[in-house]
């Protein structure tokens, strides 16, 4: 039997991360993945003559070859070459103001583009825009720095008191604070989704990081599907020495005391020489991969605070359409169909099947015409859901039926509100429910959002607690993932994956460990 | 720097900012310590939905002598449901005949509603110079435990898509799915009106004809229209299924083709169907499987017919070599020589068996090349069950959960 020197367990995006991280620096990676195919939601299917993305609408911290974001230095470094597509706009939004009044709206990437968008929209919006924008600037320097190796108090005093008034506090409290009009912070507030919590539960500290990103790097997708990335990262890690081993199930990790030397899966038993790396949520790890008396009362009471309280539940139906985007009149890569801008009633709407209305559109010709073959397009629509509740009991005989009133629900809102009419082009159509996303995921109640980041649980607190040393009692076993560090999408999961594996390198191989 | 930004006083602000890592603490701290429920009701319901097998036992076989076909029932052996599935779709049944470890796919005949019961029938034809059909037909009986996958293929109907009249095509066995969506639309499973043309040899040969005939009388959404190649008789259409008969029972309006049959019988539609100026999209067929003479189609590399080749599969930390023949699919060779290895489609299409040509060359029919994925093609991702070795190749394999 081989003697690997890490075993990462799945291939999500931060099991991908961590094994290029861990080879690039010359370990001996066992990769395994249950599946067939790498990369959790970032992958691709086939139907028809189409090639169909399960789950990226856009991937933020790319950034362009001359500005490159942490996406792809982190890239570069691996030596994984994705061929990118940019999106140009943020978003476009279908929804009402808070006054009741129609919101329509088209926000471009780049922050002083954005600004003056947002300044023709809300007419003495500018001021208070700029603030946010220099304040969200003012907590990405900060976090940058306080992440450092060299930290000084009066340095933090100097320059980043903005940051530490406004972190500790929810967006909601923080965009009241900036006296901003009310209909810009409508408009600003369309992101809440992005990250699966509502504006008066997410931290401001999360929701600067993400407009940063979005806004001054603007955001990307593969040319051809999230499958690229996936199975580009799978082949350099081969190339760098790596073991894969797909159709490979982990069923139980093995300790020798309490130090995880291992993994028992459906393939045989594989063992590490420093440790493992497990791309599960913890909620899984610990309730039934580990014997009981291993797993450390902190995280019985993690679990038991958050509550099985999971994030993002996705609903989604992929249209491939024999017209193309021009001939059906589709203009945006995305629009965002809103009900609302109160996010805490959009939030609670999505508990619920009957009340769900908010969708999000995607065409990636837009961006790339290539995606589909000439004379088609591929749409697609996702919403969310916040709750179990209409899914905990199956009902066989509707299920089929609820994914087409859903898939229906979305090409009618696409015609009511955007006058844009694709029924009679539907050449391929696939939905996939949070049943769907549970079958290939393994991952609690099919939600791609891990734990949901509320403010206690959020991406800051979660980061202060693993650089204190609290978490993290299992010898050498971490869960990397979405309910990781970093929470929710795919470059998060790059991060958190590259992050702990950074990690493991310095605390599973210290002397005597 | 001139930003100034406040919500209360500084002290009541850097109160909030530290309260990040209190809020946490206090939240874990007050939090009781129990046990972590792993379990999931949504991903419980998933693998309802999507099972890595299911075991059967054949609950009871009919016989259709006249059509050289068995139906063998299968009931779930420990008594809960059937995975439910769309009118249409097909289950792989995993077979050991002799040393070799092999799949078949086939068109489920029953109604989603009985899967509530536990039951999924197929049917299986009796196939000339055929491996798994004969072993089948001659050995399966009462009581034996069968596994078989969940339902998979994409072979339904489906509203957003379909027009709402269907004019199947069927040939022989190829009535099968037909037959569970005519079950479905009767039951009221499915809705859409459903004329079907049946091809068979002579009235004798009809099969399932009682049962379909039944239907029809039943339900106005459902017409049969047995077409006989080898018999003239009156009450029945004569020849082949041609442009002229569809056109003939095809309803007004659109109307979407649905067909599964032999191969034959498909490549003889598809001309016809031409003729009827039938948007694409409203054309669907069931998957027809590999063809038995690779060295036929173009671009076929001659210097390897007849030839023998070295297969190394590597499935985890384990290697085997088997002998692969260049006629046969690389999966074929894999299941003679009893590994095994996930498949479901066998035709090239859902992917199951995606596998990573590690060496060596396949060739790829590109009739059957319409399911792998645009970077699986770049990096040599193959799909076995419709690949055919070319040289020696060394091949890396997932590990499959069908048992």
């Amino acid at each position: 039997m081989k003697e690997f020197d890490y075993i990462v367990v799945g291939s999500g995006c931060a099991g991908l991360s961590a094994s290029l991280e861990l080879a690039v620096n010359n370990r001996k990676v066992l990769l395994i993945e249950q599946h067939n195919i790498p990369g959790g939601c970032a992958t691709g299917f086939v139907r028809g003559r189409f090639e169909f993305d399960p789950s990226l609408h856009e991937l933020c911290g790319v950034g362009s070859e001359e500005n490159p974001g942490f996406v792809r230095e982190m890239f570069d470094k691996y030596g994984v070459d994705i061929e990118w597509n940019e999106v140009t706009d943020c978003f476009r939004v279908i929804s009402t103001y808070s006054d009741g009044t129609p919101m329509d709206v088209t926000m471009p990437a780049g922050k002083e583009a954005f600004i003056d968008k947002m300044e023709y929209y809300v007419p003495g919006s500018k001021p208070s825009v700029n603030k946010f924008f220099d304040l969200i600037q003012n907590i990405e320097d900060g976090l940058a720095y306080i992440s450092g190796d060299e930290i000084k108090v009066s340095e933090i005093i100097k320059r980043y008191v903005p940051m530490l008034r406004s972190g500790g506090y929810t967006t909601s409290v923080v965009l009241d604070a900036l006296d901003m009009p009310q209909k810009a912070k409508d408009i600003l507030s369309v992101y809440w989704s992005y990250l699966g919590v509502d504006m008066e539960k997410m931290s401001f500290l999360h929701y600067a990081s993400m407009v940063n990103s979005y806004v001054k790097l603007s955001a990307y997708f593969p040319m051809h599907t999230s499958h690229e990335i996936s199975v580009k990262m799978v082949e350099r890690l081969r190339e760098l020495g790596g073991t894969v081993m797909m159709g490979c199930r982990a069923e139980k990790f093995i300790f020798e005391g309490d130090k995880c030397v291992g993994v028992e899966t459906n393939l045989g038993t594989f063992k590490a020489k420093f440790g493992v790396l497990a791309n599960i949520n913890p909620d899984i790890v610990h309730g039934k991969m580990i014997p009981d008396n291993l797993v450390p009362k902190r995280e019985k009471k993690l679990s038991a605070a958050r509550d099985r309280k999971i994030g993002g539940r996705m609903f989604t139906a992929y249209f491939g359409l024999n017209k193309t985007a021009e001939e059906l009149g589709i203009k945006d890569y995305s629009i965002f169909f809103v009900g609302s801008s109160d996010s805490v009633k959009e939030y609670n709407s999505l508990k619920r099947i009957s009340t769900n209305n908010y969708v999000i559109m995607l065409c990636y010709n837009i961006h790339n015409k290539g995606f589909s073959p000439e004379g088609t397009s591929v749409v697609s629509f996702t919403t969310m859901f916040t709750s179990s509740h209409d899914f905990n009991v199956l009902e066989e005989t509707e299920y089929f039926k609820l994914k087409n009133m859903m898939a229906e629900r979305f090409i009618n809102i696409l015609k009511d509100k955007a006058g844009i009419d694709i029924s009679d082009a539907i050449e391929e159509v696939t939905v996939a429910s949070p049943y769907t996303f549970a079958r290939y995921l393994n991952a609690p109640e099919g939600g791609v959002y891990g734990f949901e980041t509320t403010q206690w649980d959020g991406v800051i607190p979660r980061t202060i607690e693993m650089t204190m040393g609290l978490d993290y009692k299992i010898k050498h076993l971490y869960t990397i993932g979405t309910s990781g560090v970093r929470g929710d999408g795919y470059s998060s999961g790059y991060a958190d994956g590259q992050i702990l594996a950074d990690r493991a390198l310095v605390q599973f191989e210290k002397e005597g460990e | 720097m001139s930003l100034e930004f406040k919500v209360k006083t500084l002290g009541g602000d850097l109160k909030r900012f530290v309260g990040l890592i209190t809020d946490r603490e206090r939240a874990i701290r007050k939090a009781p310590e129990k046990e972590i429920n792993p379990t999931f009701a949504i991903n419980e319901n998933a693998k309802l939905l999507h099972p890595d097998y299911q075991k059967m036992i054949i609950a009871d076989i009919i016989d259709h002598s006249g059509a050289e076909s068995k139906t063998f029932v299968f009931k779930k052996a420990d008594g809960s449901k059937a995975a439910y599935f769309r009118a249409g779709q097909y289950v792989s049944v995993l077979l050991k005949i002799g040393s070799s470890l092999v799949t078949r796919p086939y068109s489920i005949c029953s109604s989603p509603n009985e899967a509530l019961e536990g039951i999924v029938k197929i049917t299986v034809r009796d196939v000339k110079d055929g491996f798994a059909a004969p072993y089948m037909l001659e050995n399966f009986k009462i009581g034996d435990t069968v596994y078989i996958s969940g339902p998979e293929g994409t072979f339904y109907y489906e509203p957003l898509r379909d027009a709402e009249n269907v004019v199947a095509i069927a040939g022989g066995s190829g009535i099968t799915p037909f037959l569970s969506m005519a079950n479905a639309i009767k039951d009221g499973t499915e809705d859409f009106d459903l004329t079907i043309l049946f091809g068979s040899r002579t009235v004798d040969n009809i099969l399932f004809k009682k049962e379909l005939d039944e239907i029809a009388s039943e339900c106005s959404k459902v017409k049969v229209v047995h077409v006989l190649s080898n018999e003239k008789k009156k009450g029945f259409e004569n020849g082949f299924i041609n442009a002229e008969l569809i056109k003939k029972y095809a309803p007004e309006g659109k109307y979407s083709i649905f067909i599964c049959g032999p191969e034959a019988m498909y490549r003889f539609a598809q001309k016809e169907i031409e003729k009827l100026d039938i948007e694409p999209k409203f054309v669907r067929r069931e998957l027809l499987g590999v063809t038995k003479d690779v060295s036929s189609l173009p671009g076929y590399p001659e210097q390897a017919v007849g030839k023998v080749f070295e297969i190394k599969v590597i499935i985890g930390e384990n290697e085997y070599s088997v002998q692969g023949k260049a006629e046969e699919t690389i999966l074929t060779a894999i299941e003679r020589a009893g590994i095994p290895a996930p498949s479901r489609c066998r035709s090239g299409e859902c992917g199951w068996c995606r596998s990573k040509l590690v060496s060596g060359t396949a060739y790829i029919p590109a009739e059957n090349d319409s399911g792998r994925r645009f970077t699986d093609k770049e990096f040599n991702y193959i799909h076995p069950c419709a690949s055919f070795p070319t040289s020696d190749i060394i091949i890396e394999v997932p590990g499959s959960f069908m048992q």
